[in-house]
């Protein structure tokens, strides 16, 4: 039994493969828009280092976004066919639910960041509530300043932030603003795996064309997000730690 | 030999499973119906499209073939020309099939599928093969292609468009006329009760004999419409019969030349404007006998013609397989 991650939702994509316990094999590299091509050759070298054969692929998960929407298309097509094809069940995960995840220990409120097209950013924030570590907004798009009105109180800044970016964080909310290490920032499918596996076990099968991409552009952060962390999402829908029972 | 092929290169979601390139055993298309509001494709709207409709439309195909994976022999997915965002959708979905079934991927050039739509037949009568040399003519919203094949898999390009596609002109004048979207069949059914010769229409001349340019005629008819909006009531029968036989002539007479220049006797048509009636006449004519043309059903995208090209492609494969999406791909 073995779980595939898949993560093109980026200019970086990620590879990896999962037995519930442990990654076997992992894989993070900049595909800038290459993709389509890189993705197919970089999933048999994760097999191969991880003498994995398709044939233990039970289990296959992908990043659902918000991202680069053709992006996130590349790696939901692979996944739909290659869990169709092992006859495997399939997830989705939004990638900002990955980018927070490995960041929870860290009990500070959490905000991960990708790029979205000129000024904008996705973002969505992330906190531990009654030990449980929750999404606690909307998926957004928004520029910095937009995003900044909404935080009162330390964030930790996670994802794909430049240097400009960080110094406007910086600037707009001095020592507010926490960030993680550039190398921890990073996506990697390993999370995802594990995010994706815990999904499975928690609800088993969705049929493949339910795992659709998060295609956040509008509304736009403002009057409908005049409140920090309103709406939160339902607690089903919000991403959950392991649910404790 | 037996093959899943899938199609996503536009605005057709499509797969089909064929039987030694030649048999359909099943052939299943999803025309998306996003677009008719736009009056054109919207790229971003058709990839979202093709990622919805993909799985089930490929299960409906296997299912009509009584079939599964372990019944196919290779799995065929176009890899360009077309809409990036949409060819990624079904070469990804189509390779990890084929990863996940360990069958063979065969990435397809769409214009290779619209010349082995000549090549498919439904039902258990195999008709002759279409004789090799041939002109094929290609033409639809996004190509307008005057090839030579000098054999199976051997291309060369005579002429192309040097503007707009020869559908995309279609296009065009059935939003000027007010008529639906794709505007080949609206066109070709209000053209029914008009007089074709009603408005002489330019017929362009391109330096480059093979090549076609449709931007002039397609000004001309928005200068005749305005005209005739000044003057009050636009006969729309009327300038649809004479623009369709304007755009006829023009791609009639350069395939007709093209055969009797290399004297080949096999025209093979393919793409959208290629179901147009009155061209097939006009090109029949020309030539001097009967065309043996798909469907129009085949003529349009499908899967059909992506799992006949894969065959070829596995038969006659000079160069390694492609694999790559490419969206500028070209036959020659
Ligand atoms: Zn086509």
């Amino acid at each position: 039994m073995a779980l595939l991650a898949l993560d093109t939702s980026t200019d970086w994509a990620s590879v990896a493969l999962y037995d519930g316990r442990a990654v076997l094999a992992e894989e993070t590299w900049r595909a800038q828009r290459r993709h389509g091509d890189e993705l197919f050759p970089a999933i048999e070298r994760l097999l191969s280092s991880a003498r994995v054969g398709l044939a233990a692929v039970d289990r296959v998960a992908v990043a659902t976004g918000p991202g680069s929407f053709t992006g996130l298309r590349v790696a939901i097509a692979a996944a739909q066919g290659i869990a169709r094809g092992a006859g495997a069940s399939l997830v989705g995960v939004s990638t900002l639910d990955v980018l927070a995840y490995p960041h929870a220990p860290s009990k500070q409120r959490t905000c991960p960041l990708l790029p979205a097209g000129r000024t904008d950013w996705y973002a969505a924030f992330y906190q531990e509530r009654n030990r449980r570590w929750l999404r606690r907004s909307p998926y957004v798009v928004a520029t910095l300043p937009e995003l900044c009105r909404q935080i009162g109180t330390h964030t930790l800044f996670v994802g794909e932030l430049d240097e400009e970016a960080e110094a406007t964080l910086r600037d707009l909310l001095g020592p507010k603003a926490l960030f993680a290490p550039p190398a921890s920032r990073m996506r990697r499918a390993g999370f995802l795996a594990e995010l994706g596996w815990r999904a499975l076990e928690a609800e088993p099968q969705t049929r493949l064309d339910e795992v659709e991409p998060i295609y956040v552009k509008q509304p736009r952060i403002g009057r409908s997000f005049d409140q920090p962390f309103a709406p939160p999402p339902a607690d089903d829908v919000a991403l959950g730690l392991p649910r404790r029972s | 030999m037996r093959i899943l092929g899938i199609e996503t290169s536009c605005d057709e979601t499509a797969a089909a499973v064929v039987d030694d390139g030649r048999r359909i055993v099943s052939n299943v298309v999803a025309s998306q119906l996003a677009h008719q509001d736009t009056g054109g494709i919207v790229p971003e709207v058709a990839a979202r499209e093709h990622l919805r409709a993909l799985d089930a439309i490929t299960q409906q195909a296997l299912r009509d073939a009584a079939t599964d994976l372990r019944g196919v022999d290779a799995i065929a997915a176009t890899v360009g020309p077309g809409l990036v965002g949409c060819l990624l959708v079904g070469a990804n979905y189509a390779r990890g099939l084929a990863l996940a079934s360990g069958l063979p991927f065969v990435g397809v050039n769409h214009l290779e599928g619209h010349v082995y739509a000549n090549w498919l037949y439904e039902g258990d009568l195999a008709p002759r093969e279409p004789e090799i040399p041939a002109v094929v003519l290609i033409v639809s919203g996004a190509h307008s292609d005057l090839v030579l094949m000098e054999g199976h898999r051997r291309f060369r390009l005579l002429g192309r468009t040097v503007d707009d596609a020869a559908g995309e002109a279609f296009d065009k004048v059935a939003r000027l006329l007010g008529l639906g979207f794709p505007g080949g069949p609206y066109v070709e059914r209000a053209a029914r009760e008009g007089d074709p010769d009603a408005y002489p229409l330019p017929r362009a001349t391109v330096a480059d004999r093979y090549d076609f340019s449709f931007s002039g005629l397609k000004t001309a008819v928005l200068r005749l419409v305005r005209s005739l909006e000044e003057k009050g009531r636009v006969p729309v029968a009327d300038v649809a019969a004479s623009f369709q036989k304007a755009i006829t002539e023009m791609l009639a007479e350069k395939t007709a030349r093209a055969a009797a220049e290399h004297a080949v006797d096999t025209v093979l048509l393919g793409g959208g404007v290629a179901a147009n009636g009155p061209l097939r006449e006009e090109i029949a004519r020309r030539i001097g006998h009967p065309l043996r043309v798909p469907p129009p059903r085949l003529c349009t995208d499908n899967g059909a013609m992506i799992g006949a090209a894969a065959f070829f492609v596995l038969r006659h494969r000079g160069t390694e397989i492609p694999t790559a999406v490419r969206g500028d791909l070209r036959l020659a």
